[in-house]
């Protein structure tokens, strides 16, 4: 197979591939611009005939969308903080350290997975509940955290197994101390590792709806999940205002990939030319 | 002499100031209202009825929380148990028995008397609410489906608005035209499908779920017309309603795909995203068999319930309802979505503050008939006092909708689909 050939079956399956990543993300987006008749016209138009922005006004003017999205952003950045330093510390741990039982706990760690949410959503409200925690974003930040720690942790002791030890000991010669060895020799290492786990920990609480919408009782504390689904109503759907919903609250994310993005794809590069 | 009248009247002045005091210090008495009302339109408009109420009553203060529908059935029993629900709790029929099983509801039979004197309850409102020697709610507004369409529609085609199943089904297949379906009926496995379902068992005579012994009667001849009828519609609604619900529907209708759809309202949609012409906007009851006994169509009398057994919130709860059922504030409350909500009392449904609404003023002769097809509305599991609490476990799992897919999606044939579906239900009320 000649060169021009691979290469243009290779530039077909990237654009094919392309399609049907971003084809959601543009229907969603020119379906919030267009005027309602256009949305729900029975004949879709692939490019708008209409343009307004009414549905975003709408949004961010007649709506609690920014409290929402407000609250969104401090769980989702808090799950993320926490899931990190807590399976850096866990992976560690796990990989480094040898004690008893440790391979047991090591397994045991995806346990969690093994349940499903809502059994465990009227016993955790009553603990929560008992703890005066109901309605406040601190619960769902412990909640989130619980749902993406012991994964973030499996995934980033791969990560830590190829990084030498001897590196570590050269670090421990040199004086450094355990917590200086994860800081300043192995978090650098394993940058597209954390920032994987942090992607991977933000989305999981971006996109949390059983726990927030039973946890969260009032309109102030809502998640945008929760609070969206009640914009949005259920005998009558307002089909612009969902779709400018969707799009505010893909923006975030979008952005979070856009930064941290950039940063795993230079751990890889910088891990090559080494 | 004058400093005794000076220390005489500093004693007086404390002393009234100390009679005082307590009534100055009591702290008003604070009572939560969560209900499913969560588009923002709708909690603006409570809010300022609140806010009203409040100011006219300091030594009350009301507040919302708007919930969703999807979790309420899990988080007002998990919000019981952990002893933080709120004073008052909207709710639908088949929501009450989940409450009342916990031991919290408070039976306000004696509170709907009262109310009843003054405004005159639509029966069909309060008996979905009535069973086991009490009333578990109180009524507050009524939603009833109806047959939507277009005048002109009907015109051209040469027929007229259908009445009956005969002329429902002729009109269906007649209607059916390039990009055009004669009617949209959904076959999701969802509450709308449960509901439209049960509007042709409600006129086939199926109404009644259960006999009065609590033991199921659904699988019967009447059952088994009701959906085979809907089969048949089916053949003529658009390939895509096994996915609907509501606002699917509503679309439909709008964007003039379907010709008929059965719906609670297509108001607003129609006013907001289609023609807005209220002359061309049809709406008849639900056409029935043309020997049918007692036609109607499902309704959901949606009410609020009082979880509270203390004696001061109870009161201010029962305070504030009572102000929001007064002609001058009732219209103003249903009308937080002009067109869906109708009115469940005698003197609401003449309110002047119910037909001021700009869009009720459009549609009015619309939102007449819908008030009409109201009296004669029914719920499945909730019907001449044969209700017993496990009509929540039918409805959770919306074991109606699951019977239809049997026939419209599986090829069952519609007496045996039936037969499978009061197996399906058995099943559910017995775990």
């Amino acid at each position: 197979m000649s060169l021009v050939v691979r290469r243009t079956l290779l530039a077909v399956a990237v654009v094919l591939l392309m399609f049907l990543v971003v084809a959601p993300f543009y229907w969603i987006f020119i379906s919030s611009v267009k005027l309602p008749p256009e949305i729900i016209a029975s004949t879709p138009t692939l490019f708008p005939q209409s343009f307004t922005t009414q549905h975003y006004d709408n949004l961010l003017g007649g709506s609690p969308f920014l409290p929402y999205l407000g609250n969104s952003l401090v769980v989702a950045l808090g799950t993320m903080i926490i899931t990190v330093i807590l399976s850096t510390l866990a992976a560690y741990g796990l990989y480094r350290l040898r004690f008893p039982g440790r391979r047991l706990l090591f397994r045991v760690i995806l346990i969690t997975y093994a349940f499903p949410g809502v059994l465990l959503l009227i016993p955790l409200y009553g603990l929560l509940s008992d703890v005066g925690m109901i309605d406040t974003l601190w619960a769902l930040i412990v909640v989130d955290v619980t749902l993406a720690a012991p994964f973030a942790t499996w995934m980033l002791q791969a990560f830590f197994r190829t990084i030498p030890m001897e590196l570590e000991e050269a670090a421990a010669l040199d004086g450094a101390t355990r917590l200086g060895v994860i800081v300043r020799i192995l978090l650098p290492l394993a940058a597209p590792g954390v920032a994987s786990i942090a992607i991977f920990a933000f989305i999981t609480s971006w996109t949390e709806y059983m726990f927030a919408s039973v946890l969260i009782i009032s309109d102030a504390n809502r998640t945008l999940p929760v609070g969206l689904a009640g914009i949005i109503g259920q005998y009558q759907i307002d089909w612009g205002l969902l779709m400018a919903g969707a799009t505010m609250t893909t923006l975030p994310v979008l952005l979070l990939f856009a930064l941290v993005g950039r940063n795993f794809v230079e751990g890889l590069t910088a891990g090559a030319v080494k | 002499m004058h400093r005794r009248n000076s220390l005489m009247l500093l004693v007086l002045a404390f002393t009234l100031i100390v009679s005082v005091l307590p009534a100055t210090a009591q702290s008003p008495v604070e009572v939560t209202l969560w209900h499913m009302e969560q588009p923002p339109h709708r909690v603006e408009r409570i809010q300022m009825l609140m806010d009203e109420f409040n100011a006219a009553n300091p030594d009350i203060i009301v507040s919302q929380e708007p919930q969703n529908w999807g979790e309420i059935y899990t988080k007002a029993p998990a919000a019981v148990a952990a002893g933080n629900a709120p004073e008052m709790l909207f709710a639908i029929p088949d929501f009450t028995p989940i409450l009342k099983d916990l031991g919290q509801l408070q039976n306000v039979a004696d509170f709907i008397s009262t109310l009843d004197e003054a405004h005159s309850f639509y029966p069909a409102a309060v008996a979905p609410y009535s069973y086991d020697e009490g009333v578990w709610a109180v009524p507050l507004y009524n939603m009833v489906q109806s047959l939507w369409f277009r005048n002109s529609v009907f015109e051209e085609a040469g027929i007229t608005p259908p009445t009956t199943w005969e002329e429902w089904l002729a009109a269906a297949e007649a209607l059916t035209t390039d990009g055009q379906y004669g009617i949209g009926v959904p076959a999701n496995r969802q509450l709308y499908t449960d509901q439209t379902i049960y509007n042709l068992m409600i006129n086939a005579g199926a109404d009644e779920i259960y006999n009065s012994d609590g033991t199921l009667r659904f699988s019967n001849d009447a059952t088994v017309a009701a959906y085979d009828f809907y089969s048949q519609l089916y053949q003529f609604s658009p390939p895509d309603s096994p996915n609907w619900t509501w606002g699917e529907a509503e679309a439909c209708f709008a964007n003039r795909t379907c010709a008929m759809i059965m719906q609670f309202t297509v108001i607003t949609t129609y006013d907001t995203q289609a023609e807005g012409d209220p002359e061309d906007l049809g709406v008849v009851a639900i056409p029935a068999p043309a020997d049918a006994e007692n036609p109607g169509a499902i309704s959901y009398a949606n009410g609020v319930m009082f979880l509270t057994d203390d004696p001061a919130k109870l009161e201010a709860s029962q305070r504030f309802i009572a102000w929001l059922m007064e002609p001058e504030n009732y219209g103003r409350f249903l009308n937080m979505e002009p067109g869906l909500f109708l009115p469940v009392t005698e003197d609401g449904a003449e309110a002047e503050s119910f037909w001021n609404d700009p869009l009720v003023v459009k549609y009015r002769s619309q939102v007449e008939t819908m008030v009409a097809n109201s009296a004669s509305g029914r719920l499945f599991g909730f019907t001449n006092g044969n209700t017993f609490p496990s009509i929540s476990a039918i409805s959770a799992q919306n074991l109606l909708a699951q019977t239809l897919q049997l026939i419209v999606i599986d090829g069952t044939a519609a007496a045996d689909a039936v037969a499978e579906g009061q197996s399906l239900m058995e099943e559910a009320i017995s775990g």
